[in-house]
């Protein structure tokens, strides 16, 4: 007879070691979806804005230190662990997994399905090791590897900031990493894709925001809705100063939409959307 | 029905777009308007602050007590605590618990202590956060007092007073949407309603940026060791938020957006009507310490 293997929450723990140095682990506490704002109050919202499916959190204790906590968080598929890291990049790459970060006491870091915020109350030298440390230690354990969104294979690479790409559902989340209006003008709704990208300017920087629709009619709508409400006195492709002598322009082709944000010049945003496009005809993903 | 959304190019009109998150540009709402100004008191003390992120408890009371005396304007601190407080009256006092930055038991303290001094007894006030629609005292409450500190906040923008009371609702997670816009509406439930005397945003060590999902690093917080006290909450906040944004320009050299847009604060004047945002129409009363005050 076979052993039943570890799953959810139980599988999540087991790559998480029980003392990291003199620190002790106490008891899990395990949150979903519904119950992570008793652990992390509105914060809770990123994650769940991400389709989270569990956390355990793990609390190291060693009297006369900082406490270190382990916030483990399964997050249903690759694509949105990647999502999640991308909403703080912020700090040093730690070599960690499949990508981190290290600030303040905190490092971030995503692997396959999971996302791991490994935290000490209190930024020491020895804190800092032992958080690179577990780090290591988890991201080891941890089997598989995960791919990345599969639409950031339409970011044009000429310029690309590769640092600065986030993934995303929501329009708070895209408000959050660069302001374009109060309300969910593009329709993201959680339910599409987006990915918004750095890109490098003479004088300054460009955003490239490209979202993925469930199908053209879709797509359709919310260029119409952008159009309406960000730049009603354009049409589609032409490009748009802004007031602050940067170009906007945006297009709908197939089930994506593309925005530019902040080009140099009308023809750096219209080149841009259309190496976009060369990019999803290349991939006859469109359709 | 006619909605125009605000967009990044109407900010771009009347300013920089930099500031543009975190400012809220109060013009774009409507425009100043005549009507009195409310009172603001902030009052800071430059004493060493204990392990628990407060003032010796001693210090903690003349802060508080100086900054009721200038917002009622009476020399007499009891006199001006009766002014808020009846007799007969049943008092929740609303904290808050968060782990790094909590309202600290000084603060607790120093309110409890003076709202008995205005005549009510220990057995009708109720200290009390995550648990106030349990609480006995809290459900026959006929006064609040708001105390709570001031942060950045991963999906609000910032954590203060209007937002302290949602723990008032059954279902907090319920008024997160459009990133907690509508928080000022709690203020309308029958548990809250016309019920809070004086609000008091505690700023010994406010946090004014936030990293991970516990939004915290100590590296983001610093020695304010202020208090805010006003009857208003908006106009309370509004103060609290000018100068977490002052602290972010000095610490990150430029105008950093707030890592989600407070407007709430905004919002609860401009379409709940809880309070007054336009500082132009908040009379700020600056007491005590004036290093580095930021505002």
């Amino acid at each position: 007879m076979s052993q039943p293997t570890a799953s959810g929450p139980r599988l999540l723990a087991s790559y998480i070691p029980v003392s990291a140095g003199p620190w002790l682990s106490e008891a899990d506490q395990v949150f979903d979806a519904g119950t992570i704002f008793d652990y992390i109050d509105g914060a809770g919202e990123v994650y769940r804005s991400y389709n989270m499916r569990h956390l355990v959190a793990r609390r190291f204790h060693k009297d006369g230190r900082p406490d270190i906590v382990v916030d483990a968080f399964d997050m249903g598929s690759a694509a949105d662990a990647f999502g999640v890291f991308t909403h703080d990049l912020d700090g040093a790459d730690a070599a960690i997994g499949q990508g981190s970060t290290y600030k303040a006491g905190l490092l971030s870091f995503w692997k396959d399905r999971y996302f791991l915020s490994v935290y000490a109350e209190e930024e020491t030298a020895e804190t800092k090791r032992q958080l690179l440390e577990l780090g290591l230690t988890i991201a080891a354990a941890i089997p598989g590897a995960g791919e990345k969104p599969d639409l950031l294979r339409l970011l044009p690479e000429e310029s690309l900031e590769a640092g600065r790409v986030r993934f995303f559902h929501n329009h708070s989340v895209l408000n959050y990493h660069y302001f374009v209006a109060a309300d969910d003008i593009l329709r993201l709704a959680q339910t599409a894709d987006a990915v918004l990208a750095d890109y490098r300017e003479s004088g300054g920087r460009s955003r490239l925001l490209v979202v993925s629709y469930s199908d053209p009619a879709a797509a359709a709508k919310a260029g119409a809705s952008f159009a309406r409400a960000y730049m009603p006195d354009a049409r589609q492709g032409a490009g748009m100063s802004t007031g602050n002598r940067k170009w906007t322009a945006f297009r709908v082709r197939g089930r994506f939409v593309a925005v530019v944000f902040d080009a140099a010049s009308e023809e750096g945003a219209r080149a841009r959307l259309d190496a976009v496009e060369r990019l999803i005809d290349g991939d006859k993903r469109g359709e | 029905m006619s909605h125009r959304t605000i967009t990044r190019r109407d900010f771009l009109k009347v300013a920089s777009a930099a500031p543009l998150a975190g400012a809220l540009a109060p013009a774009l709402a409507r425009p100043a308007a005549p009507e009195s100004k409310v009172r603001v008191v902030l009052v800071r003390d430059p004493s060493p602050l204990g392990t628990g992120g407060a003032p010796a408890a001693e210090v903690v009371q003349r802060m508080l007590d100086d900054a009721v005396r200038a917002l009622i304007g009476d020399k007499d601190v009891v006199k001006a605590w009766k002014t808020l407080i009846r007799p007969e009256d049943v008092v929740g006092i609303k904290t808050n618990a968060w782990r790094y930055i909590p309202t600290t038991a000084e603060v607790e303290q120093a309110i409890k202590r003076r709202v008995m001094d205005a005549g009510v007894g220990e057995d009708r006030i109720a200290i009390d956060d995550r648990g106030v629609l349990r609480n006995p005292v809290f459900q026959k409450a006929t006064a609040l007092i708001n105390a709570r500190p001031m942060r950045s906040h991963h999906w609000s923008g910032v954590g203060s007073l209007i937002k302290n009371y949602i723990m008032f609702t059954p279902q907090p997670a319920a008024w997160h949407g459009d990133t907690c816009a509508d928080l000022a509406k709690i203020w309308d439930l029958p548990e809250v309603k016309g019920k809070t005397r004086l609000n008091v945003l505690v700023m010994f060590t406010p946090l004014f940026h936030g990293v991970g999902p516990h939004h915290y690093a100590k590296e983001y917080t610093w020695e304010y060791k202020g208090l805010i006290v006003s009857r208003d909450p908006v106009a309370a906040d509004v103060t609290g938020l000018r100068i977490i944004q002052a602290k972010r320009k000095e610490f990150f050299g430029d105008d950093r957006p707030l890592q989600m847009n407070p407007h709430h604060i905004q919002l609860a004047d401009t379409r709940h009507h809880l309070g007054v945002s336009d500082p132009d129409r908040i009379e700020l009363v600056k007491l005590g310490w004036s290093e580095g005050l930021l505002i």
